[in-house]
């Protein structure tokens, strides 16, 4: 129950994106169209998983004073794996997203989420945190990708949903990221309350 | 079980233990991806290769690879036939950074096609290079704003922006802009120089030019 709790915390509560305002650099940047936003987020969620639960399982054996390179260092090997392992079994998804695969290493949630959540709690509830953070920056970004997408060249999944007369090419550049990031936060906020 | 206290030992010895462990993970997960990462790439390559020279993808070819002054040159053979040779030419002046491009050229020097390898171009704007420059020309031209410009893109202008079949012998491809007669893509002429300057310098390379190319590519800057 309380894992539960956890999980939907992430989700929607604290949502990394649209509450916490964390990892702003890949939101921004890989947002251009859904299914790149859907890429990151699951590959960010795969990441925070592990990387919580070994540190959640590690935490007593690190001191406190090296704490911080210690966890760099987990997260760094998983997000490495990942790249191997995106790079010989995905490679079409490697080829569009390979260049912000490494950035998941400084993403602030992954290291914020380590230190927040992992270093105090088991890893179980460690492991629940990680999907509910990792699934509500997922959501976020499929929504600002999709959003982006479908303003700016009229698709959403690549699939045309309106006629290229009314393309604001705007919204694919990264004005547009932000301008939609916007209106979405307000939207949020407005059916939080 | 307590946490570790911070001496200099323990932190020595987590530090050391932490790192040697991922270390070895790696390793070992790079062993077991490295040699599927090398075929996916030699596999990319020779479909690239074939898309370039127009040739069926069952087709048996047999490819002679050099390396000429940091361009690969495919020299590709059909039954000990030369039946065309695929350049790729990388240039740096891209808008996005490089931009990697394979040129097949058959035996008169036409383009015979192109496949555009690596590229960091804006979606939606540069990154239309992969199909713009094969695509024949768009007929529809409005009028529009400024404003609507930024907002909307230009309407694709009317001309030509079709390199196949181009011979580079009779002109170097470029730009309307720079006194050419190639469209550049909407909005992004950048990305469409480079591109060409990558597509002239291959040619350089396949007539064996090579000198030319150095100093063209500092020129065109």
């Amino acid at each position: 129950m309380n894992n539960w709790k956890v999980f939907l915390n992430g989700l929607i509560k604290e949502n990394p994106t649209f509450v916490l305002l964390l990892g702003m650099c890949p939101t921004l940047g890989t947002t251009s169209s859904a299914l790149n936003g859907m890429s990151m987020g699951l590959a960010t969620t795969f990441v925070l998983i592990c990387s919580n639960i070994v540190i959640a399982l590690l935490k007593n054996l690190i001191p406190d004073k090296v704490r911080i390179p210690a966890y760099i260092v987990v997260i760094a090997s998983f997000v490495t794996l990942l790249q191997m392992l995106m790079q010989a079994y995905l490679p079409s998804l490697y080829a569009s997203l390979g260049l912000f695969i490494p950035l998941i290493v400084v993403n602030c949630i992954i290291l914020g989420r380590a230190e927040a959540f992992a270093a105090k709690n088991t890893a179980l509830p460690s492991l629940f945190d990680g999907l509910g953070m990792g699934l509500g920056f997922t959501w976020a970004l499929t929504l600002l990708g999709a959003v982006r997408e479908l303003l700016g060249t009229g698709a959403v999944f690549g699939l045309t949903l309106l006629p290229s007369s009314t393309n604001m090419l705007v919204f694919v550049l990264a004005p547009g990221a932000f301008i939609v990031l916007g209106y979405l936060i307000a939207i949020v906020n407005k059916i939080k309350k | 079980m307590k946490k570790l206290e911070s001496s200099l030992k323990n932190m020595l010895l987590v530090l050391t233990i932490v790192s040697a462990v991922a270390a070895f993970l790696l390793a070992f997960v790079n062993n077991v991806t490295s040699t599927t990462i090398a075929k996916i790439n030699e596999e990319a390559l020779s479909a690239g290769i074939k898309s370039v020279l127009n040739i069926g993808a069952d087709e048996e070819i047999a490819v002679a690879e050099k390396d000429v002054d940091g361009f690969i040159v495919y020299e590709v053979t059909r039954d000990a036939n030369w039946i065309g040779t695929a350049v790729k030419s990388t240039d740096k002046s891209g808008f996005g950074g490089d931009i990697e491009v394979l040129v097949g050229f058959n035996k008169e020097g036409k383009i015979l096609g192109y496949e555009v390898l690596k590229h960091a171009e804006t979606p939606g704007l540069g990154a239309r290079a992969g199909e713009w420059f094969r695509t024949a020309t768009s007929s529809e031209v409005k009028e529009v704003g400024a404003l609507s410009k930024i907002f909307f893109g230009k309407p694709d202008p009317a001309g030509s922006h079709n390199i196949i079949g181009r011979d580079i012998a009779q002109g170097e491809l470029k730009v309307s802009k720079d006194g050419g007669d190639i469209d550049a893509i909407t909005a992004s002429t950048i990305t469409s120089r480079a591109f060409l300057n990558a597509v002239n310098n291959a040619y350089k390379v396949f007539k064996g030019n090579v000198s030319d190319v150095n100093s063209g590519a500092t020129t065109q800057q």
